[in-house]
């Protein structure tokens, strides 16, 4: 592929000055990072060219100096606002692979890249796997093949037309919604997003709107009236990535299949990508009997982040449990059993980085949407699944069903105490002369096994840590004689001095 | 029809002396229900006629169907007793009038748990036992558990009619078969010695035992005869009953008692001489319809016969001859007054398996004294659906105080702990209920020493929970049951339509309060599993969450799954090391099996976290030979911090060692959940802490490092231990005629069974064999055992205990790892295992 064209560098640049920028970030993901000076240099080439013809015309164009980003703190799919605010930025060019999460402050332009594909093959694909079935067709795909869906949508009326057989064949496509995005800070009124066209200036955020029109990522497309989304197959052209799990999770009433560009291959079998929605379930279920949450913040840009998570704390206090807040960067394992408190934790972030398999983690990581389901007492699992949490957040929040019935578990396999209920009830006894007269019954009494720590036992903080056998340094000498001074170890963690030797026994 | 009404029956209840609360336990098909009915039909709930075709106690319709029982089911039934019947009784009592709270338990072993339940909330027990089939397996279960609990049994030998028209059989051979079944159930009652319940062996010359034939409605104790007798030989009541078992031989052409058989022709055993043969005589007469013969007889007996029924012929006139001459119901109403304790009795030496709370506090001292007047302390023991969907009664027993209407309640489930607010709840009871057959009466209050249904707690007790005072904050909880059959076989269910699942959890909700052993639950992988104890069981279940709790939506099952268990062979090859993320710390740890016995000891409770560290060291030393101050190095219990096994410290002067603990600890109780081969729970593997290097800074050696690499290095030794796994084996006993032998040795063995023991039951034709049959192998057992032995073979299989599988799961192609291999598919992981490589590292 001609990497000018790969990079659209000549419309990066168009779009710059269209703009007069001159502060300009470019973002890019690790993978593509050996690429920017490159990109830098043809874009510098192709902006002072650009300018020259400019000056010529109207003149007294300052000159734009570009930045590159990489390594960013969350996901590389994300645009790094705080990055580019670093540098004092005006725009920012994100390039690779994106999640087109709308930003806060920063415009930015989005080079995705272009991946090859065959498109007599994906014809055959296509239109084989719809002869086989009689519902209708709508066809999906990585925006790194958006480029191609133009020839794909030709070829395929082409064929149609020499086999007449398919004529009442149905397929639709998705369309691409944007590749530049303005700066909203008002996330409620609008996502953003500027429609080329000018078509794409509703303020729907996601998923249904009344005139069949859907949205998922960056592509749109809309429903014939009376068509359901259930009427249809969806065909995906791509790999098989978080775009394509947020796909298959957001519409799992419908069938799938994914056609893979690179090995030219359609797989047919998701039931991988299916299972996982069982298994979000299970998280849902674990949810619901934790104490403590965390919520990790895991973007500082994609709009409505801060409102989302003080939405998600008044809904944990609300249902009566402990939260706190948390920012560790991109979550890691290691890094998120330093909090072995937390019986669950809650990832704020842009649609695509928020599934983290939880499997490897101490405490399932949930997702704003399934902390609604969990944490919001008497709502239920129907099935609807909602990814970006954008959509959530015009969501009526506490719709209080005053149920009666204590909480059933499924993990426990019986009913287990609501703690919010419970301790209003109790809390209001114990208020005034008896307080006291508890309070110290509790102190006195045995407990029965101190250094036993169950996960999901303790209410709080500081009640895990009075539970842990450790409870700092142990001032208990013996004798009251200085201890003589030990040689310490040196070296590296990989194999200290002392420890050479043993490397040679092993 | 109903002899009784609801106020008389509460009016009863006040009478702590004249209550009697007993369940009638028995292996399945020897007679329960049948004979049960006999009771509630003098109670003048049934006809009379129909008693013993009715099984007025199998409400549900697939209990009629099927012929078992399935749910127990409480009945109150109110009698007025004569005052010449009550004449030798010595106990306290309160006029004539008796209530007996009685529960008819299923006797097929996939619901022990039922009676288990039964058996919490009565202090005595009827052992039903076929006189034929004998003292069968699930006799055996239920009788230790009755004794477990500390309840009083009576005995009494069933289907006596077979004696008479089937087999035919002799006095002397009957005699000899009645009391070979009373031998055996003595046996096992010899073992159960208890001082403060006293001998609980049962001798029928002491009027606790009693022979009745349920399906004809008819039965006797040694004291209907002997008072028939006493005047007529001028003894005393007791000397007769005496002479009429055991060795005492009558001639009547000598007219002496002897205590040997004189050898001459005359010359009888007493109970042949003047029970057996007189109801043979009897009955036969009416077979044989000889009426002729039959009115003076019966006019001796002084049994009067109604005019209509002078009519009958055959059976039915033999039917209501018995059931007139000997009542079924007088004969085990006086056995359970004279014999079973009273509430007020019972509970003086109950209390201490009851409660849980200091034996000297004023909760164990009004449940001890019975004290209606002391706080309520009321044990739930089992949740029955009401006719009105969705909604159950918590059904059990009061052992203090009383409970009323509108009674503001504390409700402590069983994971409440004294002085928590975990699993407590303060509600009122909208209503107390009793049962009288099959209609529910309310009633205003039920003091101590009944049972009782309360309505309006359904939303606050999954199965089982102990009742008080609203301000009886101090009251601890009553002892939770102890079941003997555990869930072990499981089903994963989805509804057909996915918009269904709210029905299912919802379905799954009420299955689980609906029958005390069913555990509905979720797995990992996001499938909603249902365990039970058995494939009849989970039929049984699937079957009501389908019709009853989910309104008929269809739901998918997944054929049976079996959990397994894994645990390792050998100690680790070497010491194994893990690095953290960081590689500033390592842990080096080793594992090694449990020694035998171990496991099981901490599953019975024996040993766990909670003991006193010396004592625990005491039994870890004296029975597994361990060292003396290893055992006081145990670091945790896991998975749960209770189960079976458990990480020690082997390091020697670690510094900093103690700070890891509790992130040791929390990646250990990860790990011995989901084990390095399939993430089963593990089993019986010891972890040794061998060595540990950590980073001299605390925030690079913290929870973050330590838990993910102890988690590691635990994987780690148990893959270089020779990683095994287990499986469930139940104990299959099967009682059968010999020629149905061959195959039940053939299904067994195609089934990998085996047979450890093969008895004749002496007397009889048939053979009782007991055999070890994977859990895995027992689905469709019973149907495949049927169509091998025409039906004449009937398996029940109880859990007995974990069974290691020979075969390598690490080595490919081997069964376990074809089993590895398809756990790990149903469960959505990688097919293949980790790799060791991913758990070690070198330094």
């Amino acid at each position: 592929m001609d990497f000018e064209s790969n990079y659209e560098i000549a419309r990066t640049a168009e779009f710059l000055l269209s703009r007069n920028f001159t502060r300009v970030a470019l973002q890019f993901p690790d993978e593509l990072l050996k690429d920017s000076t490159r990109v830098v240099r043809a874009l510098r080439d192709q902006l002072r060219s650009l300018r020259k013809c400019g000056a010529e015309q109207n003149g007294g164009n300052k000159d734009v100096r570009l930045f590159v980003m990489a390594d960013t703190t969350y996901g590389s799919c994300c645009v790094d606002e705080v990055g580019a605010l670093h540098v004092n930025a005006e725009c920012v060019v994100h390039y690779g692979h994106t999640c087109l999460s709308p930003t806060t402050n920063l415009p930015a332009f989005f080079v995705i890249g272009k991946a090859p594909v065959s498109v007599p093959n994906c014809i055959k694909s296509l239109s084989s796997y719809a002869l086989t079935n009689d519902k209708h067709i709508l066809v999906l795909y990585g925006l790194e093949y958006a480029y191609s869906i133009k020839h794909i949508r030709e070829a395929l009326v082409e064929a149609s037309k020499l086999s007449n057989s398919k004529s009442e064949l149905e397929v639709r496509f998705a369309d691409v919604s944007c590749s530049v995005m303005n700066s909203s800070d008002d996330h409620r009124s609008s996502t953003g997003l500027v429609e080329p066209a000018g078509v794409c200036t509703d303020d729907n955020i996601f998923g249904m709107a009344p005139d069949n029109r859907y949205k998922i990522g960056s592509l749109i497309w809309t429903l014939p009236e009376g068509h359901r989304m259930e009427d249809y197959l969806l065909f995906w052209i791509g790999s098989d990535n978080p775009e394509f799990a947020t796909v298959v999770l957001t519409f799992n009433g419908c069938d799938i299949v994914r056609y893979n560009p690179k090995e030219n291959r359609l797989v047919t079998d998701v039931s991988q990508q299916k299972r996982i929605l069982k298994r979000r379930y299970y998280l849902v279920e674990k949810a619901k009997d934790a104490n403590i949450v965390g919520i990790l913040v895991g973007t500082l840009g994609v709009a409505g982040y801060l409102h989302m998570i003080h939405q998600m704390k008044d809904l944990i206090t609300g249902a009566g449990k402990k939260v706190y807040t948390l920012v560790v960067g991109r979550p890691n394992p290691a890094k998120l059993a330093n909090f072995p408190e937390c019986d669950v934790f809650i990832y704020v972030s842009c649609a695509q980085t928020a599934l983290l398999d939880s499997k490897e983690y101490l405490a399932p990581v949930i997702t704003p949407f399934e902390a609604m389901l969990a944490f919001n007492r008497g709502s239920q699992w129907t099935g609807a699944y909602v990814m970006e949490f954008q959509g959530l957040i015009n969501s009526s929040l506490v719709e209080v069903k005053e149920s009666e019935e204590a909480r059933f578990s499924f993990l426990s396999g019986g009913y287990v105490e609501d703690v919010d209920l419970q301790g209003k009830e109790i809390g209001k006894e114990e208020e005034g002369t008896l307080a006291l007269a508890n309070a110290m019954e509790k102190v006195l009494q045995l407990r029965d096994n101190p250094n036993s720590l169950k996960k999901g036992t303790s209410r709080s903080g500081p009640e895990y840590f009075a539970a842990r056998s450790y409870q700092g340094l142990d001032m208990h000498y013996d004798n009251s004689l200085p201890e003589p001074y030990l040689i310490g170890r040196s070296g590296r963690a990989s194999g200290y001095e002392d420890e050479k030797n043993r490397q040679v026994e092993l | 029809m109903v002899k009784f009404t609801a106020d008389e029956l509460r009016r009863i209840m006040d009478y702590k002396h004249n209550i009697r609360n007993m369940s009638v336990i028995a292996h399945v098909d020897h007679g329960k229900s049948t004979l049960t009915d006999s009771l509630v039909a003098a109670a003048g709930i049934i006809a009379q006629e129909v008693a013993g075709d009715v099984r007025m106690t199998d409400t549900r319709a697939d209990e009629a169907e099927r012929g078992i029982t399935i749910k127990s089911t409480g009945i109150s039934l109110y009698y007025e007793m004569t005052d010449e019947a009550l004449k030798s009784y010595k106990g306290e009592r309160n006029g004539n009038e008796y209530l007996i709270n009685l529960i008819d338990s299923p006797g097929h072993v996939d619901f022990s748990s039922e009676v288990t339940a039964a058996l919490r909330i009565t202090d005595g027990a009827l052992v039903v036992v076929d006189c034929v089939e004998g003292v069968c397996v699930q006799t055996e279960t239920v009788l230790r558990q009755a004794l477990g609990e500390r309840i009083r049994p009576v005995l009494t030998v069933n289907k006596m009619d077979r004696c008479f028209l089937e087999l035919q059989v002799d006095g002397e051979e009957a005699y000899q078969t009645f009391q070979r079944v009373i031998e055996n159930a003595n046996v096992i009652m010899a073992t159960y010695e208890d001082p403060l319940l006293g001998d609980v062996q049962v001798y029928p010359e002491k009027g606790t035992v009693a022979f009745s034939a349920g399906l004809h409605g008819w039965a006797f104790t040694l004291t209907n005869f002997a008072k028939m007798y006493a005047s007529k030989f001028g003894v005393d009541e007791a000397k007769m009953m005496e002479r009429l078992w055991g060795e005492n031989f009558f001639d009547p052409a000598t007219r002496k008692w002897t205590s040997k058989n004189t050898g001459s022709p005359t010359c009888k055993r007493g109970f042949v001489q003047f029970c057996y043969e007189p109801i043979k005589q009897i009955i036969n007469i009416c077979m044989n319809d000889q009426k002729d013969k039959l009115w003076p007889m019966l006019q001796k007996l002084g049994v009067t016969m109604k005019s209509d029924e002078k009519d009958l012929m055959g059976k039915p006139l033999m039917k209501r001859v018995m059931q007139t001459w000997l009542p079924a119901s007088s004969a085990l109403l006086e056995m359970m007054i004279f014999h079973l304790p009273s509430p007020s009795t019972a509970q003086k030496y109950r209390v201490e398996n009851l409660y849980e709370g200091p034996l000297d506090d004023i909760y164990a001292n009004a449940i001890r004294n019975c004290d209606p007047e002391g706080p309520l302390m009321l044990y739930v023991s089992k949740m029955i659906p009401a006719s009105d969907k969705g909604r159950f009664f918590a059904f059990g027993r009061v052992f203090s105080g009383k409970v009323s209407t509108g009674l503001k309640v504390r409700i402590m489930g069983p994971n409440f702990v004294p002085g928590e607010k975990k699993d407590l709840y303060v509600k009122s009871v909208q209503r107390t209920v009793i049962w009288m057959g099959k209609k529910q009466e309310t009633v205003e209050d039920v003091p101590c020493g009944n049972t009782v249904a309360l309505v309006g707690l359904d939303q606050y007790i999954t199965k089982n929970a102990t009742l008080t005072n609203e301000k009886e904050v101090d009251a601890h909880p009553i002892r939770a049951m102890k079941f003997s059959v555990s869930p072990v076989v499981r089903v994963a269910v989805q509804c057909k339509v996915a918009s269904d699942l709210p029905k299912l959890v919802e379905g799954l909700k009420r299955l689980a309060k609906s029958d005390p052993m069913v555990v509905c639950s979720i797995e990992e992988s996001g499938e909603h599993i249902i365990a039970g104890a058995g494939e009849l069981h989970l039929e049984i279940c699937l079957k009501d969450l389908q019709d009853d709790f989910m309104g008929g939506a269809e739901i998918i099952k997944s054929d049976p799954v079996v959990s397994f268990r894994e645990t390792v062979l050998e100690k680790s090859s070497r010491t194994v090391m893990s690095k953290s993320p960081n590689k500033h710390n390592r842990l080096y740890m080793e594992a090694r099996p449990l020694e035998e016995g171990l496991a099981e000891a901490i599953d019975d409770g024996r040993i766990g976290p909670r003991d006193d560290p010396k004592l625990r060291s005491k039994i870890l030393s004296e029975e597994f030979g361990w060292d003396k101050d290893l055992a006081k190095k145990i670091w945790c219990f896991g998975p749960e911090t209770t189960g079976p096994n458990m990480v020690v410290d082997m390091c020697k002067g670690v510094q900093y060692l103690n700070e890891i603990k509790d992130s040791v600890v929390a990646g250990f109780q990860w790990a011995s959940k989901e084990g390095a081969l399939a993430e089963e729970n593990m089993r019986g593997i010891c972890f040794e802490v061998c060595d540990v290097v950590l980073h001299a800074d605390a925030i690079h050696r913290g929870g973050g490092q330590v838990i993910p690499t102890a988690r590691r290095v635990i994987y780690a030794s148990q893959l270089t231990a020779k990683p095994r796994l287990l499986e469930p084996v139940y104990l299959v006993e099967i009682q059968a005629p010999e020629q149905a032998l061959g195959g039940i040795y053939s299904v067994l063995n195609q089934k990998r069974g085996h047979v450890f023991e093969e008895i004749q039951r002496p007397g009889t034709p048939l053979y009782n064999i007991k055999a070890y049959l994977p859990v895995v192998e027992s689905f469709g057992f019973s149907s495949t055992l049927r169509a091998a032995t025409s039906g004449q073979a009937f398996p029940q299989c109880v859990f007995d205990h974990w069974d290691m599988m020979s075969s390598d799961p690490l080595e490919s192609g081997s069964q376990a790892a074809q089993l590895v291999t398809d756990i790990r598919k149903r469960k959505g992981l990688k097919e293949q295992m980790t790799p060791l490589s991913e758990f070690e590292d070198k330094l």
